[in-house]
């Protein structure tokens, strides 16, 4: 399997600065989202040293870094491991220097190994699937008011008008025992990834998400279309959206890349 | 004597006698409430007093200071009245209740604002305050018809699907199979599968044209396969 992606970000239309921060690379099949978070203009420190360390990583020799978890496969711990750089990468920044005390990010990213997908988040930011015309979120937010549904104290309905809404239960560069969630998952031909930061899905349900992707002629509208949408309704945060496309590989493109080898 | 009760969640942690004209409230040590939590700010807020009129003055803290949910920095507050400090909350009882509300409120919730984030220390505090924390269920099928590859497949993926598609978690053969012949989806909540676009499936002998949520020993007919739904608890 091979992933064709793009990605836009967006200010959006209440904040000053823009602290999300993303990263696509079909080669080796990553994507990245990041939601920075802390004063004057650490957040956006933050995500982008997050974003950076995991790009590296995976440009690197990719060892093992952190905890290896056996209930995963080799390819989600490389994940999981580049993750553990980059929280160590912005914890050490934010200890350095006294303006960037207390920085952090959300990160949510997935990496494609052949027909297996790596999923790893910490945080609020999403992944979703859609799978034959229907989307399924595959990230869980660590968040509190989703704890406190998860453990019965409230409802979902009081936590939509929770005050606690955004406030973390994990992030990244908070704390050295930071650990991601991590999951797999087999993709099929012609999936579609969604990747987004809150700045998207609080303000749009899942399944207006779904019909603009389905009924947008191409993924790079399709961004546009749903930064559109959170923007007509208000824009209160910074709006991130990566979308990748699943495809198998057919032998054809081995030959037509064997070509071009030849042709430089 | 006006009081406050300082609470995490519905927990009690200390109740506060308003004798002083000042109370001040934070983090550190120094204040009369300390609330030791990164969501507060050092110096957060102060309570002055006067009888049974008592005021809350937000100072400038981080997260801010909320009234009855609403953002709040310097206001009036009533017997009844609740302060939301980070995430513990401030009760105040006294004899002064609030008269019929004037204004409606039209002030954001706080839920677009500045992202923050608190220690897990506190997390596992407010979170295991009711010890509900379910595992996420693990089934899968027990195939009682058909050919297949195993007699019983685990579903461990948060979507997986039954059909002729490479990475189908139950693969069909035949040439005249589906390519996705139902979806599986795997919540918290439990499983629920969906037959694709305008096909059909059968369980318990029912046709199911949408959604529908599984439960332990429900048959499942699909595509030439009998299959068993079980979960394990």
């Amino acid at each position: 399997m091979q992933i064709t992606a793009t990605g836009k970000t967006d200010l959006g239309l209440v904040r000053s600065n823009n602290e999300d921060n993303f990263y696509l690379d079909e080669k080796t099949g990553l994507l990245l989202v990041a939601d920075g978070m802390g004063g004057h203009a650490s957040g956006e420190t933050a995500s982008k040293l997050a974003v950076t360390v995991m790009r590296d990583y995976f440009h690197g020799p990719q060892i093992q870094f952190g905890k290896y978890n056996y209930s995963y496969s080799e390819a989600t711990n490389r994940l999981n491991s580049a993750i553990n750089f980059a929280n160590l990468a912005v914890l050490e920044a934010a200890r350095e220097s006294p303006q960037l005390r207390g920085m952090g990010t959300t990160i949510v990213a997935v990496h494609l190994n052949g027909n297996k997908l790596s999923i790893a988040h910490i945080g609020d930011s999403r992944a979703y699937l859609i799978r034959a015309g229907s989307i399924e979120q595959l990230t869980h937010d660590h968040t509190l008011v989703n704890e406190q549904i998860k453990s019965e104290m409230i409802t979902a309905k009081e936590a939509a008008q929770s005050a606690m809404k955004n406030i973390l239960t994990k992030a990244l560069g908070i704390s050295e025992d930071t650990e991601a969630e991590l999951d797999e998952l087999t993709v099929f031909n012609d999936d579609i990834l969604l990747l987004c930061s809150d700045g998207l899905n609080n303000m749009i349900r899942d399944e207006a998400m779904l019909d603009i992707i389905l009924s947008s002629p191409h993924h790079d509208a399709a961004c546009a279309s749903l930064i559109n949408a959170a923007n007509e309704l208000g824009g209160w945060d910074n709006i991130t959206v990566v979308i990748g496309h699943i495809k198998k590989k057919k032998w054809h493109f081995a030959l037509f890349k064997l070509m071009e080898a030849f042709r430089r | 004597m006006a009081k406050v009760l300082l609470k995490y969640k519905e927990a009690v942690v200390r109740e506060f006698i308003l004798e002083k004209e000042t109370t001040t409230i934070g983090r550190k040590p120094e204040n009369d409430i300390v609330i030791d939590n990164q969501a507060v700010s050092g110096h957060h807020a102060l309570l002055k007093t006067d009888g049974d009129h008592i005021v809350v003055e937000d100072l400038n803290s981080l997260n801010g200071t909320y009234i009855n949910g609403h953002k709040a920095s310097r206001t009036e507050v009533f017997n009844g009245d609740v302060i939301l400090i980070g995430v513990h909350t401030l009760s105040v009882s006294s004899n002064k209740n609030k008269e019929a509300e004037k204004k409606t409120f039209a002030v954001r919730g706080r839920s677009m604002d500045e992202t923050m984030i608190i220690s897990p220390d506190d997390k596992k505090k407010i979170i295991s305050a009711s010890d509900k924390d379910k595992p996420e269920p693990l089934g899968g099928f027990l195939v009682l018809e058909g050919s297949t590859d195993q007699k019983q497949y685990e579903f461990n993926e948060k979507v997986s699907a039954i059909g002729k598609e490479e990475g189908c978690a139950i693969m069909l053969k035949g040439l005249f199979a589906p390519k996705l012949a139902a979806l599986v989806n795997r919540r918290k909540e439990g499983y629920f599968i969906t037959p694709p676009g305008s096909k059909q499936l059968k369980i318990n002998g029912k046709v199911i044209d949408r959604r529908y949520d599984l439960k332990d020993g429900d048959i499942v007919e699909v595509a030439h396969l009998k299959l068993q739904f079980y979960v394990n608890e």
